[in-house]
């Protein structure tokens, strides 16, 4: 039981196209695994159409209908986290965000660990195919007894996307962001005083003031982690909605230009306090 | 913007913090789970778990309780360090099976 746990992580890939790849994840677990799911489907930033202005629309379609339809066009993404500061979004956001039209996510074929269970009328084995992944596994004798200590141990993954970002992208951005996720709560932990905790002697409950001062007040503990475009997209509305008014489109030609609600917002970071008086979360 | 929240703050904990709840803010499952998991891997931990308290509010609540007033902090911190190197791991042996190349492949017709 110990043995699979110590081994180094594996990848096998399977197949490699243009919009898919399917690979197969060893030794880490369900919780790593599920992990690395979730975030390539919807933490990983990508560029779509956020906001529609129509001037006449003559179609049979009426205009909300046809801005949700541009918003779900897949722009090309290629390092949109880098290259660009507003237009970006994340699928926690608007599912259109997301750069994964599916992915597939499999573990013990055979149901060896039973964490599912199988609806039948009468023999589960005619009624249920196996999946293709079974044949990377061993089947279960019949009178095998089952093993309540087992542990899924390898993952079979297909990540199909949409063409924002290519397959390998996707992968390797997720793992990417992660370890960025990871990444802030170590700076998070780290800029706090906890030797400080430890020493002062703290209460009992925690919350005395020699506690509370380091943890909240101190200026290294917040500003890292709200500088960084990860944890900029979590919480607050998209900055291009939440200051883009309508007027800075048609008045502005150049997004650079001073006065209006993009140009003075270009240097100021996420909650510049121009774009909120221009816009709408005055 | 209104104040700045903390990325993660103490919700609650013991004098020499052995036990304690943090309270990690714009998390979820995605790193929830992990954390969890790898903090029961640590020998020193003797409890842990975690919960999103409510579902339209984007936090999530870990509680450690150590063995022996071991520290919960160093403990927090080695297991986001390991679920790092587990990171690495993986993309490291992602590369490498990439450069293997026994895989079907696409291939751009002209």
């Amino acid at each position: 039981m110990q043995s699979n746990e110590d081994l180094e992580p594996t990848v096998r890939i399977r197949e490699l196209k243009k919009d898919r790849v399917n690979f197969v994840l060893g030794n880490v677990d369900l919780a790593f695994a599920n992990s690395l799911r979730r975030v390539m489907m919807a933490d990983i930033p990508t560029v779509a159409i956020d906001m529609v202005e129509i001037e006449t629309n003559t179609t049979v379609l009426p205009d909300e209908f046809i801005a949700h339809r541009l918003g779900m066009i897949p722009l090309i993404s290629t390092n949109c986290d880098e290259a660009m500061r507003y237009t970006r979004g994340i699928a926690k956001e608007h599912a259109k965000f997301s750069p994964c039209s599916a992915v597939s996510f499999e573990y013990d074929p055979y149901n060896k660990l039973r964490h599912t269970t199988y609806w039948y009328e009468t023999d589960i084995k005619g009624e249920w195919p196996l999946s293709e992944n079974a044949k990377e596994e061993e089947a279960p004798r019949d009178d095998e007894p089952f093993d309540f200590n087992a542990k899924p141990n390898k993952f079979y993954f297909e990540v199909e996307t949409d063409g924002s970002l290519g397959p390998q992208e996707v992968v390797m951005k997720g793992l990417a962001e992660l370890q960025t996720k990871l990444a802030n709560l170590i700076l998070g932990l780290k800029s706090g005083p906890e030797h400080d905790m430890v020493a002062n002697d703290v209460t009992v409950n925690g919350h005395g003031p020699a506690i509370d001062n380091p943890w909240t007040g101190g200026a290294t503990w917040t500003s890292p982690a709200n500088t960084s475009a990860t944890t900029g997209w979590g919480g607050s509305t998209s900055p291009s909605r939440g200051g883009g008014a309508s007027s800075s489109w048609s008045s502005q030609p150049t997004p650079s230009g001073g006065g209006g609600g993009w140009g003075t917002g270009a240097n100021a970071g996420w909650g510049s306090p121009e774009r909120r008086s221009n816009g709408w979360n005055v | 913007m209104a104040e700045a929240v903390e990325k993660i703050k103490l919700l609650k904990s013991s004098a020499d913090l052995s036990a304690a709840t943090y309270q990690i803010h714009d998390e979820s499952h995605t790193i929830g789970n992990s954390l969890r998991w790898m903090l029961m891997k640590n020998p020193k931990v003797e409890f842990c778990g975690y919960s999103v308290p409510h579902p339209s509010e984007n936090v999530i609540n870990v509680r450690i309780q150590m063995y022996d007033n071991a520290s919960s902090i160093d403990a927090l911190i080695s297991a986001l360090e390991e679920l790092d190197k587990v990171c690495e791991a993986v993309e490291d042996g992602y590369l490498a099976s990439l450069r293997e190349d026994k895989f079907e492949r696409w291939v751009e017709r002209t």
